[in-house]
């Protein structure tokens, strides 16, 4: 730390100044691409909000060399005094006019757009729960009589809108993909609604936009647009009870499992009505936790030394988070365990 | 007036020079024999009562003192307690004791002009600088079976009434110690032990030993023996055929309540399924989990709101149980009591479902 603050200091002032703002800007810049940017639209709703972004930046910008330029054109081109007729015309048209002609068709567009972001969704029904800190996620396909439960991933399919209730445990969230759509708050004890339709698969971040406590900035969530077929597939899967691993470290995992009493907060929906433990609802369901693309909401990645840093380490890596650690647990069964969850697929 | 700032000035540092003189060189006789200079114990001992007075805060509602149970228990307790400074009703003290400065009281005297919250405090509190120990554990709760024996004495008790409550039963001791108390006739304030693992019974002495659970009872019980007699008991005890168990009438909704908590069927998702741990049909539960299947309803309550309160530990597992017992209102504890002390079985059957 030291030493790069001694060699900062040879360097001379601008240059330091452009270096720094060389580096504010790439990282604003950085801001613009990826899995989690407005301006990287991947859904229909995304798209109409870039546009409608890029549309207010471009008249923005035409404003501001508008004005710019009659301010220059009367302090350095023309300097003599403006006859009273022409100041008065250009008060009543630059002042009166042209603003509301502006603001008037911006408020038209503006509310041309409003009803696709409200439509309803073509079939698919998701409800979304927010915890602190993960997603509680219930998928209703059309004319669905139970949910299909997942947690802390939203998967879509590609080129349909899909309807979205949201609805929030103990504390407000906000439900936020940037490159699907615009933000949704959460409420607890009142639903809200929105919808999304992502044009083509792929994968982006969500990410909880409202302040909920301490774990607040480690609340987010992966996000598929998977082809109709494969989200049908997909779906299909992850309606099916739990294939256990039958490896030996995956079936001491389970005996670990259940001896450690995870069942209580945790669901592993067995085959009908054969559950060995309870299905407890306190945490995320942990049927088809192996097939995740994350671990603790977003946190961690989902290899076999993720699921062990998780389990062991809950407090140290996401503050106050609800799950205890189990870092009373051996090395060997900690190792089994995350065998057993990770075959969870 | 500058003449009397003057004095002042140097009376104060005299003043402390002889304070730190008695303190440095020993001036001051601390011989119990020579005793307090005339009016300093009057002193000393009005401050103590009107301290208690001020500080003793009456409960809006106090347990059922009369309760031979609570009594037994608060003796026995007291027998291998307190006995010592005390002495015992129709039991004289022993000299030495008799001869501490300030002496104390014997405990027939003790007990009177005071009612039972004062009772609860002071024993609770312990009184500085007179020998009186406070509890040794944050456990107020625990301190009410003394309470009851105390007001026992207030009410006469004889030298021999107070000799049957305390008599151990027959058998090897130390288990006759600890039967003394974990018996089926004082079972409602004091769980039974037989029908537990070795590995909890283990668990929970040590628990108690190094203190990470809380109870000035048997944090007391188990400094009788040594480390490997507790270990020896635990065994015993597990050993021990579980009592015949009956189950105190409960209302059914309330029951069902119960169920419907402990295997995490309710609507509310905020408290952890019980029975994944402690069953029923939890066979596979880790050895250090007790059975609460035949534990008395008190004790289950009792635990549970400590746990609640963040003010129980023991075990490697502590952690998880707090956290699962922290949503838990009182209304929950009432229904999950009612449901484990009407269970009949720990194991699967069509009556668990």
């Amino acid at each position: 730390m030291t030493g790069s603050t001694a060699r900062v200091d040879h360097i001379a002032p601008s240059r330091r100044l452009l270096r720094s703002s060389a580096l504010l800007a790439t990282l604003a810049l950085s801001g613009c691409d990826g899995r989690q940017s407005v301006l990287a639209p991947g859904g229909a709703d995304a798209r109409v909000l870039g546009d409608l972004f890029w549309v207010m930046l471009g008249g923005a910008i035409i404003l501001w060399l508008l004005v710019n330029g009659l301010f220059f054109y009367v302090t350095r081109i023309n300097r003599a005094a403006l006859s009273r007729r022409f100041a008065n015309g250009l008060i009543i048209v630059g002042g009166v006019i042209f603003p509301t002609v502006i603001l008037g068709a911006l408020l038209a567009y503006g509310l041309s757009i409003m009803p696709d972001q409200r439509a309803p969704g073509d079939g698919l029904t998701l409800r979304v729960t927010g915890e602190q800190w993960w997603w509680r996620v219930e998928y209703w396909p059309e004319g669905a009589e139970a949910p299909i439960i997942s947690a802390n991933e939203i998967r879509l399919p590609a080129g349909q809108r899909s309807e979205i209730i949201l609805d929030a445990g103990r504390v407000i969230h906000s439900f936020w993909i940037p490159a699907l759509g615009g933000k949704m708050d959460m409420f607890p004890g009142r639903e809200t609604r929105m919808s999304l339709h992502p044009e083509a698969p792929g994968h982006w971040r969500g990410q909880c936009a409202e302040f909920c406590g301490a774990s607040h900035a480690l609340m987010a969530f992966e996000v598929v647009a998977m082809a109709p077929d494969d989200f049908a597939l997909w779906l299909a899967a992850q309606e099916a009870p739990a294939a256990p691993p039958a490896d030996p470290a995956g079936i001491r995992g389970a005996e670990v499992f259940t001896r450690e009493g995870c069942g209580a907060c945790h669901t592993v929906r067995g085959p009908e009505g054969r559950d060995s433990q309870p299905r407890g609802a306190v945490g995320p369901d942990l049927t088809h936790v192996g097939s995740r693309l994350s671990l603790g909401a977003g946190t961690l990645g989902t290899t076999l030394e993720d699921f062990e840093t998780w389990i062991a380490h809950t407090g140290a890596i996401k503050p106050e988070v609800e799950m205890p650690a189990y870092d009373h647990l051996s090395a060997g069964d900690l190792s089994d365990l995350a065998q057993y969850l990770k075959g969870l697929e | 007036m500058r003449y009397l700032w003057q004095m002042l000035a140097a009376l104060a540092v005299l003043a402390a020079l002889s304070g730190g003189a008695v303190v440095t060189l020993g001036l001051y006789n601390v011989s119990a024999r020579v005793g307090h200079l005339p009016g300093v114990s009057w002193v000393l001992h009005t401050a103590f009562r009107n301290s208690v007075r001020l500080r003793a805060e009456r409960p809006p509602q106090l347990p059922d003192l009369n309760d031979p149970a609570l009594i037994e228990l608060g003796a026995r307790h007291y027998d291998w307690a307190c006995r010592a400074c005390h002495a015992a009703p129709g039991v004289a003290q022993s000299p030495t004791m008799a001869a501490m400065v300030p002496p104390p009281p014997h405990i027939e005297t003790a007990v009177q002009g005071w009612q039972p919250h004062h009772l609860h405090w002071i024993t609770a509190n312990g009184i500085k600088m007179t020998g009186m120990p406070q509890w040794p554990a944050a456990r107020d709760d625990e301190v009410w079976p003394v309470v009851a024996f105390l007001t026992a004495v207030q009410d006469g008790m004889t030298g021999a009434a107070y000799a049957a409550l305390t008599r151990l039963p027959d058998g090897p001791a130390p288990q006759a110690y600890c039967r003394g108390c974990h018996t089926p006739a004082l079972g409602t304030h004091v769980p039974p032990l037989a029908g537990q693992g070795a590995a909890y019974l283990r668990m929970s002495l040590r628990a108690y030993l190094d203190g990470s659970r809380a109870s000035g009872i048997m944090a007391q019980a188990v400094s009788r023996p040594s480390p490997a007699e507790l270990d020896a008991l635990a065994t015993w005890f597990a050993q021990q055929p579980a009592p015949t168990h009956a189950p105190p009438p409960t209302p059914a909704p309330l029951i069902a309540q119960g169920r419907a908590l402990a295997h995490a069927a309710t609507a509310d998702p905020d408290v952890p399924a019980c029975a994944a741990c402690h069953g029923p049909n939890a066979s596979e539960s880790a050895a250090e989990t007790p059975t609460l299947v035949g534990l008395p309803p008190a004790y289950i309550r009792q635990q549970l709101l400590l746990w609640r309160d963040g003010a129980r530990g023991g075990g490697s597992r502590a952690h998880l149980m707090r956290v699962a017992a922290q949503n838990l209102s009182d209304a929950d504890i009432t229904a999950l009591t009612a449901y484990y002390t009407t269970l009949e079985t720990n194991g699967t059957g069509p009556e668990n479902e």
